[in-house]
């Protein structure tokens, strides 16, 4: 790590001279190719490009019947129209049991996957930090985790609805034990990396071991506990759409299965979009809490 | 009574195979004396500091700090690590100002004292700076005045300026003279530069390896107050000729 005094510091200082940076040798920045990966709106135009094709070929593919593999698919017009339907709709009118139910529905899942995600991160990222701290407990627990952790949560559903019942509870715990595991693991892992000198340097300066545990094994594991959290809501969603199409009357989950059962596929396909919409946005707000939290972690990396 | 006492100290680490870091280390070390500890990488300079520190425990001997018998590390003795080992999430402040805020002092006792460091180690400037937003020599001039700011009866040092390019090394040499002389606490320095070691130390202890032990111990009566001007004046080239061919024995003898 051998570095010069590239920043001044005050008169006292011999400041060595400035490392020269040269720009490493690059090919020409024009082109239709360097708009589209370094500008905004390039980058929009490229993000989105696929994405349109594909529903323009399906679009045409359908166009007659509006549909396609024989009234199976519809296009993606009646899927919008059934979407505000199902969004805007008055809602217990008429034969559309859906029609109004959207917000309620994906209100209903996204409070489970809340309640689940936040269930299995209070648990998940103090066990974590335990099991990497104290290896009696990495002794305890470890094996215990590893064992149960390949039976998949699709297993646990009768386990659940035994439990629980058909109720939003079961859901719960499925989304809270399917989140769980990557937070665990990837907490212990945060913990175990924790540098050596940092908890050494702590002890120098007169740290408890809950000043240890607090100010410096936790902000060190951060990093590790939020790679964690990030798979663990993506298996929240997974968790809760199962659940909810098995185990609970309520939610996208609920509502997948059941239009799938009277046969409206544009609902499905609507739900499918919602499911995804919401798992991308909670996604999003997982990396903004990280940005904000993680922001010295971003400068390191940029300098090394 | 000196301030630190090794007396007869060994230590061993067991493992699938036991190396015998340290052999009846014997060294003392007075209130406010600059020593040097000199050997080649391997030798067993950083155990002996790091059971100083408290960090590791003695297999044999014992060792005390102003009459006490070492048991873990304590704000008395502070230690400057060799990559700084700053916490990376706090910004220079925080780091400097970590040790009084978990030894709960309040901010009245210790904020004047921080900042007194921090103008000591020429970094008022870079107050909300974050490590990574540091150069190497900067982020040791942080790991020296988190150490400093709690008072300790002696400053532990490992190879501190080792991974430094020259010119900083130099700057970082001056610095600790200049630090050493206005606050005369005992420093231990580690380091495997000779220059170094004679530019600094009131007295350079020669260690060999395997196992570790101490084979000599050298007096360095150059006056002070030294600057890094005095490198090249005949005096130190005299010392450093006689320390070279002191370890050049050492190693031929193995
Ligand atoms: N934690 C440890 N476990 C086993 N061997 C160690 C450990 N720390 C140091 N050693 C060994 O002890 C010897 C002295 O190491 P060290 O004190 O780090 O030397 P130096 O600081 O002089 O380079 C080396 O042979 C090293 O491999
Ligand atoms: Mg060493």
């Amino acid at each position: 790590m051998a570095q010069s005094e590239a920043l001044p510091a005050d008169g006292h200082t011999l400041s060595a001279p400035a490392p020269v940076r040269r720009a490493p040798a690059q090919p020409q920045r024009t082109g239709v190719a360097h708009l589209l990966t370094n500008t905004a709106p390039g980058r929009l135009v490229l993000a989105v490009s696929v994405p349109v094709l594909l529903l323009i070929l399906w679009q045409l593919a359908g166009r007659g019947t509006g549909s396609l593999f024989g009234g199976v698919l519809p296009t993606p017009d009646r899927v919008w129209a059934a979407w505000q339907t199902w969004a805007f709709g008055q809602a217990g009118l008429g034969l559309n049991p859906y029609s109004g139910t959207w917000l309620s529905n994906v209100l209903y899942s996204a409070q489970r996957v809340g309640q689940g995600f936040a269930l299995a991160t209070l648990i998940g990222v103090p066990f974590g930090i335990l099991i990497g701290w104290n290896r009696l407990a990495a002794g305890t627990f470890d094996p215990l985790i590893q064992v149960l952790r390949p039976i998949p949560i699709t297993a646990w559903l009768p386990f659940s609805i035994a439990v629980f019942g058909i109720e939003s509870m079961g859901a719960v715990f499925l989304i809270a034990l399917g989140a769980f595991y990557p937070i665990v693991i990837n907490t212990t892992a945060g913990t175990r990396g924790v540098e050596k000198n940092w908890i050494r340097a702590a002890l120098m300066m007169g740290a408890r071991p809950s000043d240890i545990l607090l100010r410096v094994i936790l902000p060190a594991s951060l990093p590790s506990v939020f790679t964690g959290l990030r798979i663990g809501l993506g298996i929240g969603w997974t968790a809760v759409i199962v659940a909810e199409m098995v185990a609970v009357k309520s939610g996208l989950g609920y509502v997948l299965w059941d239009a799938y059962y009277i046969g409206r596929m544009d609902v499905v396909i609507a739900d499918m979009a919602s499911i995804g919409l919401l798992g991308y946005l909670s996604d999003r707000l997982i990396l903004a809490l990280e940005h904000w939290l993680l922001g010295w972690r971003r400068l390191q990396s940029f300098q090394n | 009574m000196s301030l630190i006492a090794f007396n007869g100290v060994s230590k061993t680490f067991s493992g699938k195979t036991a190396v015998r870091a340290l052999a009846d280390v014997d060294l003392t070390i007075q209130e406010g004396e600059f020593v040097a500890l000199l050997g080649p990488s391997g030798c067993g300079k950083s155990t002996l500091l790091n059971l100083l520190a408290g960090f590791e425990p003695l297999s044999d001997g014992d060792l005390t700090f102003d009459g006490q018998t070492v048991a873990r590390p304590g704000p008395d003795r502070g230690v400057v690590f060799q990559e700084a080992s700053l916490f990376p999430w706090l910004t220079v402040w925080d780091n400097i100002t970590f040790g009084p805020r978990v030894q709960r002092q309040s901010k009245a006792d210790y904020e004047g004292r921080a900042r007194e460091m921090l103008r000591l180690v020429g970094l008022e400037a870079f107050k909300d700076a974050l490590p990574a937003q540091l150069s190497g020599g900067m982020r040791q001039r942080v790991g020296i005045a988190r150490a400093l700011v709690m008072n300790p009866r002696a400053l532990l040092m490992d190879e501190p300026f080792g991974a430094l390019d020259a010119q900083t090394r130099l700057t970082m040499q001056q610095l600790l003279l200049d630090v050493w002389q206005t606050l005369g606490i005992a420093v231990l320095f580690v380091t495997h530069d000779i220059d170094e070691a004679v530019l600094l130390a009131d007295r350079i202890c020669v260690m060999s390896a395997r196992p570790g032990r101490i084979t000599r111990e050298i007096p360095v009566e150059l006056p002070r107050p030294r600057s890094i001007d005095s490198l090249i004046t005949p005096e130190f080239m005299a010392y450093k000729g006689m320390i070279m061919t002191d370890m050049k024995v050492a190693h031929g003898a193995h």
